[in-house]
């Protein structure tokens, strides 16, 4: 179990973390979503300890992460591809981090074993390509068979099957019983991958929930129109309370209105229709419209992503 | 009441110990070990003290001297020469323990394993020391013997039941474990190998060029003077502090550079 409770951090005059309060539950795999610099990292940081908030807390299991007994034995943390001396083997990394909580050298070896290093156990770790430094880094995070764990970017230069790997990996741990918490900019990944999601944008929280119920419950469904005279019905479906747009091919697309309701207008209208499709809002869609105000890095207009439809959430 | 009671006696009982210094130390031990270049610097660094105290002691001993070279002539200090090169490695050893930790990342994976900082600076501190004061031991007392053999036959030599000479050869090799963990507090401090290798051969090298202009015989307070003059002389040089007061001297230096390292190294995000 993992609490923050109005976690603050801030970097000169950049508000990193604002007032952060959440809760991240065992059993499942929690998704920590957010664009790039909205705060992810630096939360995870807190977490355990590597930063230090300038206000609130972040306690695992009840306590601040500096006063854990064996803090590797409570929590794992996958924070950095690059946590490691390059001149260092992995399975000396892996002993030296065994001997600061007293873990069973055998046990060096099963983690080893486990994320599939065992064959380069004894080649220096700066010698790694990114995916091996990052089961290498996965290595290091179940050492000490901790029941919370954390990664940052754990998919970040892995191939197809290491991220398949990892995936299961993260199930597994939270199937029996360990609190899972992953972040990731890449919302396709995480609705495989998690269960819960925490949604962040400019270091706040913008949702907690299950990845149905954000789907489910963002405004992005929309209706693709196509009919030979656009202008007519633009007019009419504006009129109706609907909020459309004609884009590049000709085809309208409309938001908050229902394709059944569309159909109707059109029929009163005598307007013809040549194609009426109602388009599911993807998770993307979703977290497109919700980080919408929050993007820190957001692309020039004309960009690849000012061509997609963002709706604005009323909230 | 009665259940609570129950669950209270039924509650597996609370391992007592907690990760602490011993297991901060043997890790940090582990650290050191395992990385070859570090094994293999601190060899080549003895070997080049000692040839460097040999070819001192060797130009002693067959060089055309003046006439009257041998009045006065410091066996022990001569057989020490090489001690200037170890200083300078074993401060920049003590420096990139910790600037090591953070140029590779290391760092995070060593506070998210010791989050008690003090204990883990507590653990680099005794760690490193303890390495650097065998080395330097080593440095100091090999100089001297292989000095000693060269110098025989030709030139005074010195033993090591004469006055002085113990004092010297211990005080030179803890001399040398003190500036590698100067080098360790200006590490924490710094954090960045390159800034903070440029300050301790600033502190050690250039600040007795600097100092050597300024009135009042400041020179004798810095750290290379003590070392040359006072520590690692049977005799002190002429206007140097004594070898005790030089020893304290550079033994604050070194509380003082551990001290603000620490204090830092506790308070600021890793």
């Amino acid at each position: 179990m993992i609490r923050t409770q109005g976690l603050t951090k801030r970097y000169g005059r950049t508000l990193a973390v604002d007032d952060l309060t959440l809760t991240v539950t065992p059993g499942v795999v929690t998704g920590f979503l957010g664009p790039n610099g909205s705060g992810k990292s630096t939360t995870m940081r807190m977490m355990v300890g590597l930063d230090v908030p300038d206000a609130g807390s972040a306690t695992v299991n009840g306590s601040p992460y500096a006063e854990l007994r064996w803090p590797l034995r409570e929590v794992g943390a996958l924070l950095d591809a690059k946590a490691f001396h390059p001149g260092r083997t992995a399975r000396n990394h892996l002993r030296w981090l065994a001997e600061t909580n007293d873990i069973d050298v055998r046990r060096v070896d099963e983690v080893l074993d486990l994320v599939g290093l065992t064959s380069v156990a004894h080649r220096r770790a700066g010698k790694f390509s990114l995916g091996m430094g990052q089961r290498l880094g996965v290595a290091s995070a179940l050492l000490g068979d901790p029941g919370v764990l954390l990664f940052d970017e754990p998919v970040n230069g892995l191939d197809p099957e290491g991220i398949r790997w990892i995936r299961h990996l993260l199930r597994g741990l939270a199937a029996e019983g360990r609190t899972v918490l992953v972040s990731s900019h890449l919302i396709s990944e995480m609705a495989l991958t998690a269960q819960r999601l925490v949604v962040i944008g400019r270091g706040s929280l913008i949702a907690e929930t299950s990845v149905e119920e954000f789907t489910a419950s963002s405004q992005g469904d929309t209706v693709r129109v196509l009919t030979p005279t656009p202008q007519r019905f633009v007019k009419a479906l504006s009129e109706a309370g609907a909020r459309p747009s004609v884009g590049e091919d000709g085809a309208i697309t409309v938001h908050a209105m229902r394709a059944a309701d569309i159909g109707e207008l059109a029929a009163r209208l005598s307007v013809t229709v040549h194609e009426l499709t109602p388009v599911r809002a993807s998770l993307e869609d979703a977290f497109m419209a919700l980080t919408a105000d929050a993007v820190d890095f957001r692309s020039a207009p004309g960009g690849v992503e000012a061509h997609v439809p963002v709706p604005v959430p009323a909230r | 009441m009665t259940y609570a009671l129950t669950l209270e006696q039924t509650r597996a009982p609370e391992p007592r110990t907690q990760a602490g210094l011993t297991q901060a130390v043997r890790a940090e031990w582990r650290k050191l070990v395992s990385l070859r270049s570090t094994v293999w610097a601190l060899l080549i660094t003895l070997a080049g003290t000692v040839l460097v105290s040999y070819l001192s002691a060797h130009g002693a001993r067959h060089g055309r001297q003046p006439a009257g070279f041998y009045r006065g002539f410091d066996p022990t200090n001569t057989a020490l020469a090489g001690l200037a090169l170890g200083s300078l490695v074993i401060g920049i050893f003590g420096v990139l323990s910790m600037t090591g930790e953070y140029g590779s990342g290391t760092i995070r994976s060593s506070l998210a394993a010791v989050p008690r900082r003090r204990v883990f600076f507590a653990a680099k501190v005794i760690v490193l020391g303890t390495c650097a004061l065998v080395v330097g031991m080593v440095m100091s007392f090999v100089s001297f013997y292989v000095g000693q053999a060269v110098l025989s036959g030709g030139a005074p030599t010195a033993t090591l039941s004469d006055p002085g000479v113990l004092r010297v050869l211990l005080e030179s090799g803890a001399f040398l474990a003190l500036l590698a963990l100067f080098g360790v507090g200006l590490g924490a401090m710094i954090r960045h190998s390159a800034g903070a290798i440029a300050t301790f051969v600033g502190c050690t090298l250039l600040l007795p060029l600097l100092l050597h202009e300024v009135p009042g015989n400041v020179v004798r307070f810095s750290p290379e003077s003590i070392f040359a003059n006072s520590v690692a002389d049977v005799v002190p040089t002429n206007g140097a502090v004594s070898s005790t007061e030089g020893f304290i001297l550079m033994a604050g230096y070194t509380v003082l550079a551990l001290a603000v390292g620490g204090v830092l190294l506790v308070r600021r995000d890793a």
